[in-house]
């Protein structure tokens, strides 16, 4: 039926698909170089999987349920920074650091806009439902948004080229160099999550948020709205995400409409690794699973199986230590 | 499902004859219509073994098209390498054999995947499944003798009505007998509350396995079905999506219902072909009919009273 | 006193920092109806859930009927003779109320996939022969017109019922009730009073009764043991519990007030 996983196309395995990825005049690196500049992308592609793993983590905290649309809402960021740089290049010049943050901020918006939207339609009808009736409408929610992105009318299948946001520059940190996209996404990445965990731990919504996530209906006794916290909650994840998908697009060239399904599995399963519902272990699930990718990808005969190795490692983990890394150990009420 | 309990050997019997009647006079069909025909009768497969894991026993599995995959590639790589020393009647003989060696290398992908289903349960096993699923995909792109990404084709068509349907009334038989006995209200005790059945001197861990591997089994026969139909297989046939549908078969048709199983498989196979004429807002079609049908009737497509489980012995 | 059924010796049981149970004795023998009671949150629960091998004890070992029951898991104790019911009941709900106890006979059936698959006579045979015991079990607790009712359908007091009927259909030589009583009225109490004897009288099988209710463990027990914070601090008939100033201290002090 229609298209598949693999038949998108999976995150690029070969240096020749990274923008900037190699500075120029420096092509033959010894060893050494050549291990930090891998873990300098596979950072950045953690970063990624780390902002995106983080909506999955807290949507599951208050729903317990895997929203699989999630990754859509990633590719939708995207498609939100492509069709908005020309646009915002009529006022600010792109690439550019004022354009740049303008199209981020507002694809960040549409998105959470869009998560709100989807759980306002398709999951809260569903709600105190069992969980597979709605895991298997999120599933649907993610092929209707993956073909209605196909059509033609809408962004058509093919691959579009991602505009260039940031003027290009290299950064030397100690003996580590970053591109300019590469140090951005590092450091927007971290600015969001120290961010999200000042609301999280310090504001009153935030508590909020983690009262739901521990009891929903004591949470609902103490006069806390379920509802505006799970809705604050969609939004805050997919923004997330929209941040995510804009930052994926200045890493990689070619953005299209079935991107967020390798990119969502993959993120998801950093959460688990990370112990689902945990915060911090999302953010550290995504790094590893960034790192661990990239550097298997540059094995010979490791790299065509890179795809296998995300949920490689995700079953060994579960089957070893369920919680994942973060989780704590959990005894079964009889 | 009541009169399958008065004479379930006797039933079995009548669908094989028909089935081999069938095939004798499917050369009168249209090849189009045989061909959906035989799509048909792989779904029910499909599904009736799905819902031996996920409704019955309640382990939810998004991995079916990977055992799918398994059996397609075991049978259709056995049939490509016999074909180098025998010609297509001797063949013939040897189709069943075939694919029952393939769905036996799905039933211990089966048990591989049904191990960790010990230690997990509802969205971890989902996901799981579905990361096995996924490797198995990846492993068989990697794998030479397969024929990496582009797969296999030239493979005999060799399924026919009758193999198909024989083979789909079998695992209807198979799935039904066994939950229609004491021994096999367990799974359902299993699906109902696993520390329970525990209690009661059930076996939660035989159960569970024994369900992957049955179901495994069955998918793998169906992938082979498949393979011998298609005469090409690629990976990406076998991927996430495949499996899904396979779900949503077991969900629309009542979890753990055969018969509403059995109509939602054929129903979701005749979807996409009415929908053809629409081609471009066929896949949006169905993601939209999903989402209804999970908000709409989430107990499935055929339930309209209070579910009863029978209790005839 | 007949022969040990049942026998613990310093069992403990730590979950993380906290000492849940700590070096409890307990001795159940062939036919004997004992009672273990305790405050809430005493560990009573935990005592029953290492016994039946939900949980494995820390330190100290656990005998049934002669045998160490380290490592087995909650089907094996259950083949080997012991049935319990939960607290919370814990029915498989949507099986109706005949298949809930059918399932519970097949521990010690013979017949498996090949019978089932192969519906010979022997199946045939099997499936009557189960239907017939059940029938039997259904109709001594009065619950044969609800037959064919999912079991979540059932009033409380039939849950309750159908739980001790599962549980007596595995055939077990020591049957462990885990607070029986909750959510009962007083009427359903004594009932349930009745019913246990009945069940030990009938089935002469010995029971191990976990009670919060003080009522319904002094008017049946030969023996009582109680917990306090996962310490056994006093065991005896009935009247000598009574009057142990401990357990006054403890447990009654408080309940006895409220009675």
């Amino acid at each position: 039926m229609g298209s598949s996983v693999s038949s998108k196309p999976s995150l690029p395995d070969s240096s020749a698909r990274f923008r900037h990825h190699l500075p120029p005049n420096d092509l033959r690196r010894p060893l050494v170089n050549e291990i930090s500049q891998q873990l300098v992308n596979g950072l950045a592609l953690g970063a990624v999987y780390a902002l995106i793993a983080i909506g999955y983590t807290m949507v599951y905290g208050v729903l317990r349920f895997i929203n699989f649309a999630h990754g859509d809402v990633f590719m939708l960021g995207s498609f939100a920074g492509y069709y908005l740089a020309p646009r915002v290049a009529q006022w600010f010049p792109l690439p550019g650091w004022a354009g740049w943050t303008l199209v981020m901020v507002l694809s960040m918006v549409i998105c959470a806009a869009i998560g709100i939207l989807i759980e306002l339609l398709a999951y809260r009808p569903l709600r105190d439902r069992p969980k597979l009736t709605v895991l298997i409408t999120a599933i649907g929610v993610s092929l209707l948004i993956e073909y209605t992105c196909q059509h033609k009318a809408v962004f058509g299948a093919s691959q579009k080229a991602f505009p260039d946001l940031l003027p290009a520059g290299v950064f030397k940190l100690g003996g580590l160099s970053f591109n300019t996209t590469q140090f951005v996404v590092l450091g927007v990445t971290v600015v969001l999550l120290a961010a999200l965990t000042f609301i999280v731990k310090k504001t009153r919504i935030g508590m909020a948020m983690r009262a739901v996530s521990h009891n929903a209906s004591a949470a609902s006794l103490m006069g806390i709205s379920n509802t505006f916290i799970i809705s604050f909650t969609f939004g805050l994840g997919s923004a997330l995400a929209g941040a995510g998908g804009i930052l994926y697009g200045m890493t990689y060239t070619g953005i299209d409409p079935l991107m967020g399904v390798n990119v969502g599995l993959k993120a998801f399963v950093a959460a688990v690794l990370g112990g689902i519902g945990n915060l911090p272990g999302a953010a550290l699930g995504g790094m590893v699973l960034g790192v661990v990718e990239t550097f298997a990808g540059g094995m010979s005969g490791v790299s065509t199986y890179r795809d296998g190795i995300a949920f490689a490692i995700l079953i060994i983990i579960l089957i070893f230590k369920p919680t994942g890394l973060l989780g704590s150990k959990q005894i079964e009420k009889v | 499902m009541q009169l399958f309990l008065k004479a379930p050997r006797a039933l079995l019997l009548i669908a094989i004859v028909a089935a081999v009647a069938a095939g004798l006079c499917a050369d009168l069909m249209n090849p189009y219509y045989r061909g959906v025909v035989i799509d048909i009768g792989i779904a029910i497969i499909l599904a009736v073994s799905l819902n031996l894991i996920n409704g019955h026993t309640g382990q939810f599995s998004l991995g079916h098209a990977g055992f799918m995959s398994v059996g397609a590639y075991v049978s259709a790589m056995i049939t490509l390498a016999l074909r180098q020393s025998m010609g297509a009647d001797q063949l013939a003989w040897l189709f069943l054999p075939t694919l029952v060696a393939g769905g036996l290398v799905a039933a211990l992908a089966g048990l591989l995947v049904g191990v960790p289903s010990l230690r997990l349960r509802g969205d971890y096993l989902a996901i799981v499944t579905l990361g096995f699923g996924e490797i198995i995909r990846v492993i068989f792109q990697n794998v030479e003798a397969a024929g990496g990404a582009s797969g296999l084709s030239g493979i005999p068509r060799m399924t026919g009505l009758a193999w198909t349907f024989i083979l789909a009334a079998v695992a209807v038989y198979v799935v039904a007998s066994l939950v229609n006995s004491t021994y096999g209200r367990g799974f359902i005790a299993v699906h109902d509350d696993e520390v329970a059945a525990s209690a009661m001197g059930l076996n939660p861990t035989r159960y569970k396995v024994t369900a992957f591997v049955i179901g495994a089994f069955f998918a793998g026969i169906a992938g082979g079905l498949f393979a011998h139909h298609k005469t090409s297989i690629t990976p990406q046939v076998f991927d996430f999506m495949k499996s899904f549908e396979v779900v949503v078969m077991v969900i629309l048709g009542g979890m753990g219902r055969t018969a509403g199983v059995i109509l939602a498989a054929v129903l979701l196979t005749l979807a996409p072909e009415f929908l053809r004429s629409v081609a471009e807002y066929r896949m949006i079609i169905y993601a939209l009919l999903i989402i209804f049908l999970m908000i709409a009737r989430p107990q499935g497509l055929f339930h309209f009273e209070r579910r009863k489980r029978s209790s005839a012995a | 006193m007949s022969a040990t059924l049942l026998e613990l010796k310093d069992v403990t049981i730590r979950f993380g920092g906290l000492v849940a149970v700590n070096g409890v004795n307990l001795s159940v023998p062939e036919g004997g109806l004992i009672g273990l009671i305790g405050p809430n949150g005493a560990g009573k629960t935990t005592v029953f859930n290492m016994i039946t091998g939900v949980y494995q004890p820390t330190a100290g070992s656990i005998s049934f009927r002669g045998s160490p029951t380290a490592g087995l898991r909650p089907h094996a104790l259950t083949k080997g003779g012991m049935a319990r019911t939960f607290q919370n009941i814990r029915l498989f709900g949507s099986m109706s109320v005949f298949d809930n106890v059918r399932v519970a006979t097949q521990v010690h059936r013979p017949h498996g996939i090949r019978e089932a698959l192969w519906r010979g006579r022997s199946h045939h045979a099997g499936e009557k022969e189960v239907e017939e015991r059940v029938m039997d079990l259904l109709q001594v607790f009065s619950l044969q017109d609800f037959r064919d009712e999912p079991a979540r359908s059932l009033p409380y007091g039939g849950q309750r019922r159908l739980e001790i009927v599962r549980a007596l259909a595995t055939q077990p030589k020591l049957l462990l009730l885990d607070e029986p009583a909750a959510g009962m009225n007083p009427s359903e109490k004594e009932e349930l009073m009745h019913l246990i004897e009945f069940i030990r009288k009938r089935f002469g099988m010995a029971i191990l009764l976990v009670e919060h209710d003080m009522k319904v463990v002094m008017g049946i027990c030969e023996r009582i043991a109680v917990l306090e914070y996962g310490i056994k601090i006093a065991e005896g008939t009935p009247k000598e519990i009574q009057v142990h100033p401990k357990v006054i201290e403890a447990y009654l002090g408080a309940s006895a007030l409220h009675e």
